[in-house]
């Protein structure tokens, strides 16, 4: 890996995560995110959207006039969904009937226009590539977590459902951690998503707070926050 | 001039084309195993209750509407035969009197009028207390297997907390009295017309 993807991987994972920095796409985040395998599954089908949304618009970078970059951006990322949408339908019917709308809604996620207009526009297909597959990765990883803690304490519960993902044989993944009268309900409730996701900005901000300053400005004070 | 205007109309042309080609490929592809997954989907929803042998048509298309007093118009009846005799009839009906929303039931009864069983299609009841009318959040709802008409006489049917025969479940007393009360009023209906249900033609539009 040269240093500009380890930076891309960084960006996308951590220090510029979609969910927790830039805090894009934040209707389906916290609409699916009851269960962890709901989260997974709109994160894995929202992760190859934007990786191949990125990697076509960067392909076509040079051929598209600026005046038409945001009609064709639209346009690319509204088949690749709808491409998505057609075969989880066909192939994981049951999961694609509880995502429900969140999968054609994919369009809407301002994260995808915003990496195409502001990185992959302008930048090779490589990097748009590992950009595409970091900034999905760490959307992902924040709806799988939100997912798993908001269904562990709503529920008692963790993978619930895994074989509408990974068929009938997952159906031993789930655990049951303790009985699911002791769930503080709001947790499941749209107010606990909100509450979560903002705990887990929280921690996020408070884990880069703890790290040690950057080389360059050894012993400060306070390192604050990287800016990007 | 003109090449400079035209060029970018050309890419998203281009563009729209090669898109609308690959959309049209991928719906040839997945068309037919999204169609079946539907059909399959319906019919082990509507034939959840009934044993696998005791029919032998296809109670999907063997229906017609209904309008039963109290429940949300049209309600679907579905017909299960077994050798053309009537085997089970199943009332896919929605009450309004749900705490947040309507609730679609399927409501399995055998020829005579017993209940074979009511499963929940549909609800908006909340996560916790009312969706424990759910078959997999608890067995409140089988408290109506075998059930009929006159067991527990028609004045009964209501939760306990207001003085029927039926539990109640906890912190979801509306919930329960619009279960309990949609499966009388089908039992009513079936009462009401039970000489000629299995007689009505199929109506599919």
């Amino acid at each position: 890996m040269t240093p500009s993807t380890r930076t891309l991987w960084r960006d996308g994972l951590w220090s510029n995560n979609p969910g927790l920095v830039q805090l894009l796409g934040l209707c389906p985040l916290l609409a699916v995110t009851g269960t962890a395998i709901n989260g997974l599954g709109l994160g894995l089908a929202t992760l190859a959207v934007l990786t191949a949304s990125n990697l076509l618009v960067s392909m076509l970078r040079h051929q598209v006039a600026p005046e038409l970059r945001i009609p064709v951006f639209v346009l690319i990322i509204a088949t690749l969904v709808t491409v998505v949408d057609r075969i989880l339908a066909a192939f994981l019917y049951d999961l694609w009937t509880t995502l429900g709308i969140f999968i054609p809604l994919i369009v809407t996620n301002c994260t995808l226009l915003a990496r195409a207009e502001a990185f992959a526009s302008r930048r090779p297909v490589v990097d748009a590539l590992h950009d595409g597959l970091a900034q999905g990765s760490g959307f992902l990883l924040v709806l799988v977590v939100l997912g798993a803690v908001r269904e562990l304490i709503g529920h008692g519960s963790l993978l619930a459902g895994a074989d509408q993902l990974f068929g009938p044989a997952a159906a031993g993944l789930t655990l049951q951690l303790f009985p699911e009268q002791h769930g503080l309900l709001l947790a499941v409730l749209p107010p606990g998503a909100f509450i979560g996701l903002g705990l887990l900005v929280a921690l996020r901000q408070h884990l880069q707070n703890r790290q040690p300053a950057p080389r360059t400005a050894p012993a400060a004070a306070d390192p604050g926050p990287e800016t990007a | 001039m003109s090449g400079s205007r035209q060029r970018p109309l050309l890419v998203l042309g281009v563009v729209a084309a090669a898109a609308a080609v690959l959309l049209a490929g991928v719906h040839q592809w997945t068309a037919a195993p999204i169609a079946e997954q539907a059909e399959r989907r319906a019919h082990a929803t509507l034939t959840q209750l009934l044993p696998d042998d005791s029919y032998d048509n296809d109670p999907i298309r063997d229906r017609f509407p209904a309008w039963i007093a109290g429940l949300e118009a049209p309600s679907t009846i579905h017909r299960a035969r077994q050798d053309g005799e009537p085997a089970a009839l199943l009332a896919d009906v929605t009450t309004s009197e749900g705490y947040s929303g309507p609730i679609r039931l399927l409501i399995a009864l055998r020829p005579n009028g017993d209940v074979l069983g009511v499963r929940v299609l549909e609800h908006r009841e909340t996560p916790g207390l009312g969706d424990r009318i759910e078959r997999d959040r608890s067995d409140w709802i089988t408290r109506f297997d075998d059930r009929a008409l006159g067991d527990p006489p028609v004045d009964d049917w209501r939760p306990d907390r207001r003085g029927g025969a039926f539990d109640t479940l906890s912190s979801a007393t509306i919930t329960s009295a619009a279960v309990i009360d949609a499966v009388r009023r089908v039992l009513a209906w079936q009462h009401d017309n039970r000489e000629r249900i299995f007689d009505i033609p199929s109506v599919t539009e």
